[in-house]
């Protein structure tokens, strides 16, 4: 997609939500976490939302104005497909689940991220 | 379809992001917010993808949506583009709207002309057949009992009609009125497929015994019998007798026929000929004949065939065979037009001149933009712009200039058509919907689009493949390239190529019509009067007397020097009469010549002004029952007795007796010069002069010279007309000028738009070499001054330019003489009385062209020639 490399999504970083010190991270990087986070089971925005703060320790909050584009951007691509259901509490909500190219874009994801990953850290801790 | 999807789509996402406040705010009130506090701060968390998100992007396929996504972004940057330069968009919309405007106007015309079919039932199967005899120089119509040969010899033919124009006259309760009347086979609407509007039209075969029976024109109906629904069975008083209205015509009827058939477009009454038509003499050769062809024979088919029949009748009838007669085929549409075709093709190949001249001129200016843009498209490219996506956003640029020409252009257009249609000579009123239609505006889309690819994709292909990394580093300091600077020259010899063919075509025509101008016709057509009157009611002696009468009173009206009348008067559209002439001791069975018939008053020929170069005029000594008589013109003595006097000399002539029209031995008692009958340009047959009194003519035009405007005298004509006799229907009272002026009009309509083309070119050209020579030195600036700092004078300098400016002139000149050289190869039977390499027009169209060059370079080689060589180096 031609535009990928030059819209940058925003993620606020940070665990107080008060405080925000934004930082600009590829947007590749917020779809991979919500493809990782819906490879765990079926989910609504919502949850989605609630467990990357979980899992990543509220290093990251996707706030609604970036989780939605991003979920219907998938959900174009075909990487997840929602369906309506029932919430915990009873709420009608949409539910995203991985499909079978999702699950190999998520591999292909995080073996970019891996190699990019350890490309900077070498980099850092590297000797010159 | 994506748009429902999309609506949806739109629709679901609303939806969840509502499911999705619901349950924040459960959550919030979960967590000891009040209930408006938890529906505000879910509010202002959903906010941003309530307002900017929700909207449907991504519903159509990704390629065709980015496709037209970013075509539309191209579009608007197009038109940015076009708005930054509000000067350079004006004038190149302008210059081209000008091209498309001219275009349109003329192709409106063509396409009335030449290419809409004619309105009657399949027009393609329809056409003239002429016949050509050895003695005549053009073609001629034929006789009745011909025409009944031709019907029933012809076997490719479906059917074969006949027209003859005359003129008749309404009497009864209001004013007598005079109107065209054709004579007609009874099959000849129908053979048309005319639906009448009222009644019917006369069925083929069908015979009138008792009153004639009679069809209307939807114009006369409406004029001189108020539109009554019930005229048809009706009888109406015409010719002096009772006719009874079969039906009539539809409004939109016309007839179209080629001008020297003397078949004028609006009729007023169709009569029918009766079977006496094939009684008439085998010689009389009046009737214009149309074919309808059986479906699918062609034009050699049908020729051939009438060669057949020709050969025939020549075996069958030795008059005939003595002329040798030949029969020509000539499909409807194009004989029509057989005079128009030549200037129109030549005026639309004109305005084609103009055009590419506007595109030159734009070419110049979008190469020129495009040098200037360089910089700004290596950025693009730079930047990641694929080739693809710069071309097309130039060629959109390029699209959306030629948009905006095209829609100008029309509007321009059709103002330049109102223009036209004022001065459109008679030939073009023949055709009366010329306008702005469908085919025309399809014809125009199709020539902006044309220019919109040419334009568009031309510079660009130039910018696309331009060096990156040179532009970039050349940050602005950017000079012409020479490649670039090689094009901007041919743009401009091409320019003052085609500018000079357009200037020697105009003066090619403007000479043409000078010299027609200056044509002696014959006659002196200053301050003569003219009008004709149907004498049709008057036994022969009573007309003889009348006229007799009525010239002696027209001569003591004050102011008037001089009175005549003719049968035919020169000049007017009248059906011709011409007829065979046999000078003594030449055989009988010899071949027969033609000439044109007058019968005259005693004072015609002085009042109109034609000399007469030996022997008599008529005077009142030639009487019905004295010598018969004839005046003859040089022509026809030269032709007849070479190296002799003509006068007392015997001739065989044809006269309206009272036993008929039947030839007559006559003397020749004088010689007269020719005069122009039917064309200024041409000598088309010998004349001979027939005294009224021993052919007295049913319709007489009389001639007055006055001393002084001959229009002052119309009221004064009318008025003593009605006091003789309130029968007598009068009309085409005008002066003999309007009679010229309607000759050189075709000429003339040739010639000014010519001229203005030619003009429009100069203007044009000297436009486009200001623009490039302009621009060159704008971009030359820092070289003068340094050449200035080298010790170069602003003289010098200036030679510089004008030199680079001339150069181009020169070559463009000469390859525009070779062009002209061609062109007026084509123009040659447009021309009369100068050479096809007429050196008068050459000799002008020189310096002309020169001229405007010189004036295109002035400016910018004076603006060079000031550079200041400190300014210049410090740049």
């Amino acid at each position: 997609m031609s535009y990928s490399s030059v819209v940058l999504a925003k993620i606020q970083t940070g665990t107080p939500p008060a405080m925000p010190e934004p930082s600009e991270i590829l947007q590749g990087t917020l779809d991979m976490l919500v493809l990782r986070t819906l490879a765990l089971g079926p989910m609504h925005g919502l949850g989605v939302s609630d467990r990357i703060r979980q899992i990543t320790r509220g290093v990251f909050v996707v706030k609604p104005g970036s989780l939605f584009p991003a979920l219907y951007r998938l959900e174009q691509n075909g990487w997840i497909k929602g369906h309506w259901g029932e919430s915990e509490n009873n709420r009608k909500a949409k539910y995203y689940t991985l499909t079978p190219s999702g699950r190999a874009q998520l591999t292909k994801e995080k073996r970019k991220w891996n190699k990019a990953f350890s490309a900077v850290n070498r980099l850092l801790e590297g000797e010159f | 379809m994506w748009w429902f999807r999309a609506r949806r789509l739109q629709q679901e996402r609303a939806a969840e992001i509502e499911a999705c406040r619901a349950m924040l705010v459960d959550r919030y009130i979960e967590c000891g917010l009040s209930r408006e506090e938890a529906l505000r701060t879910a509010r202002l968390e959903l906010e941003e993808p309530l307002t900017e998100q929700t909207r449907v992007e991504h519903t159509m396929r990704p390629s065709m949506r980015n496709t037209i996504e970013s075509s539309l972004q191209d579009a608007r940057y197009a038109g940015r583009a076009l708005r930054k330069s509000p000067a350079f968009t004006a004038i190149a919309v302008l210059t081209l709207a000008l091209g498309i405007g001219v275009n349109t106007a003329i192709f409106s015309v063509v396409y009335a002309v030449l290419l809409r079919p004619l309105p009657y039932n399949h027009p393609e199967q329809l056409a003239f057949i002429w016949s050509s005899f050895k003695s005549a120089s053009s073609r001629a119509p034929t006789s009745g009992p011909a025409l009944y040969e031709i019907q029933h010899r012809s076997r490719l033919a479906q059917d074969i009609a006949a027209i003859w124009v005359g003129t008749g006259t309404f009497t009864g309760d209001v004013n007598p009125e005079q109107v065209k009347v054709a004579f007609v086979t009874t099959n000849f609407l129908q053979m048309l497929g005319t639906r009448p509007a009222l009644g019917r039209v006369f069925r083929p075969d069908e015979q009138f015994n008792g009153p004639p029976a009679i069809v209307l024109s939807y114009g006369l109906w409406q004029r001189r019998f108020g539109g009554d629904p019930s005229i048809v069975g009706k009888g109406v008083a015409f010719q002096g007798e009772s006719a009874t209205v079969l039906g009539v015509l539809p409004q939109d009827f016309q007839l179209y026929f080629p001008q020297d058939s003397n078949v004028p477009p609006e009729i007023g009454v169709f009569f029918p000929f009766q079977n006496w038509l094939y009684q008439r003499p085998r010689t009389l050769y009046f009737l214009r004949v149309l074919a309808r062809l059986k479906p699918g024979v062609s034009v050699d088919q049908a020729q051939a065939d009438m060669n057949q029949v020709a050969n025939q009748m020549r075996g069958a009838y030795t008059e005939f065979a003595n002329e040798n007669l030949k029969l020509e085929v000539a499909p409807m549409q194009r004989d029509v037009v057989r005079d128009l075709r030549t200037p129109l093709i030549a005026l639309f190949a004109g305005s084609g001149f103009v055009l590419l001249i506007c595109s030159v001129n734009i070419a110049n200016l979008l190469l020129a933009r495009a040098n200037d843009r360089r910089q700004e498209i290596a950025v693009r490219c730079a930047l990641g712009a694929s080739q693809g996506r710069i071309l097309r956003q130039l060629f959109l640029e390029g699209l959306l200039l030629c948009a905006l020409a095209g829609a100008t252009g029309v509007a321009l257009g059709w103002a330049a058509l109102r223009g036209l249609l004022t001065i459109r000579p008679d030939y073009l009123a023949r055709m009366p919907h010329v306008e702005l239609n469908w085919p025309v505006l399809a014809f125009v889309a199709a020539v902006s689009l044309a220019c919109a690819l040419v334009f568009g994709l031309a510079p660009s292909f130039e910018s696309a493949k331009s060096d990156l990394i040179g532009t970039l580093r050349e940050a602005g300091r950017s000079s012409q390239t020479p490649a670039r600077r090689g094009v901007s020259a041919l743009l401009i010899v091409g320019e003052i190529t085609l500018g000079f063919v357009l200037v020697i075509g105009a003066g090619l025509m403007i000479r043409t019509l000078t010299k027609i101008q200056q044509v002696n016709p014959g006659f002196d057509a200053q301050r003569l009067m003219t009008f004709e009157l149907d004498l049709n009611k008057f036994d022969p002696p009573d007309r003889i007397n009348f006229v007799r009468d009525w010239e002696s009173k027209l001569a003591t009206l004050p102011g008037v020097d001089a009175v005549g009348g003719v049968s035919h008067l020169p000049l007017d559209d009248y059906s011709n009469w011409y007829s065979p002439y046999r000078p003594e001791g030449v055989a009988q069975s010899a071949a027969t010549t033609l000439a044109d018939y007058r019968a005259i008053t005693p004072g015609y020929l002085r009042a109109m002004g034609t000399r007469l170069l030996e022997g008599r005029l008529f005077d009142d000594r030639d009487r019905a029952e004295t010598q018969q008589v004839v005046l003859v013109d040089d022509m026809l003595a030269h032709s007849a007795w070479p190296g002799e006097s003509a006068v007392g000399k015997k001739i065989e002539t044809e006269h309206f007796t009272q036993k008929g029209v039947i030839p007559v031995w006559a003397e020749v008692v004088g010689v007269v010069e020719h005069v122009h009958n039917h064309s200024l340009s041409k000598r088309l047959r010998a004349e001979v002069y027939i005294p009224f009194t021993q052919t007295p003519r049913e319709h007489m035009t009389f001639a007055v010279r006055t001393r002084m405007d001959p229009s002052a005298l119309a009221g004064t004509i009318r008025q003593e007309l009605q006091k003789r006799d309130k029968d007598l229907a009068l009309s085409k009272l005008r002066p003999m000028t309007t009679y010229v002026e309607r000759a050189s009009a075709p000429v003339r309509f040739t010639a000014v738009l010519a001229g203005i083309f030619a003009a429009l070119a100069l203007l044009l050209a000297a436009i486009g070499i200001y623009g490039v020579i302009s621009y060159s030195v704008s971009r030359r600036m820092h070289e003068m001054g340094v050449r200035m700092a080298l010790g170069a004078t602003s003289s010098d300098v200036l030679r510089l330019v004008m030199r680079e400016g001339l150069v181009l002139t020169s070559i463009g000149m000469l390859l525009g003489t070779v062009g002209a050289l061609f062109v007026s190869r084509a123009l040659e039977g447009l021309l009369y009385g100068i050479s096809a390499v007429d050196p008068v027009s050459y000799a002008i169209a020189i310096p002309v062209i020169a001229l405007a060059a010189v004036l295109g370079c002035w400016r910018p080689a004076a603006k060079a020639a000031s550079a200041n060589p400190v300014d210049a180096l410090r740049m």
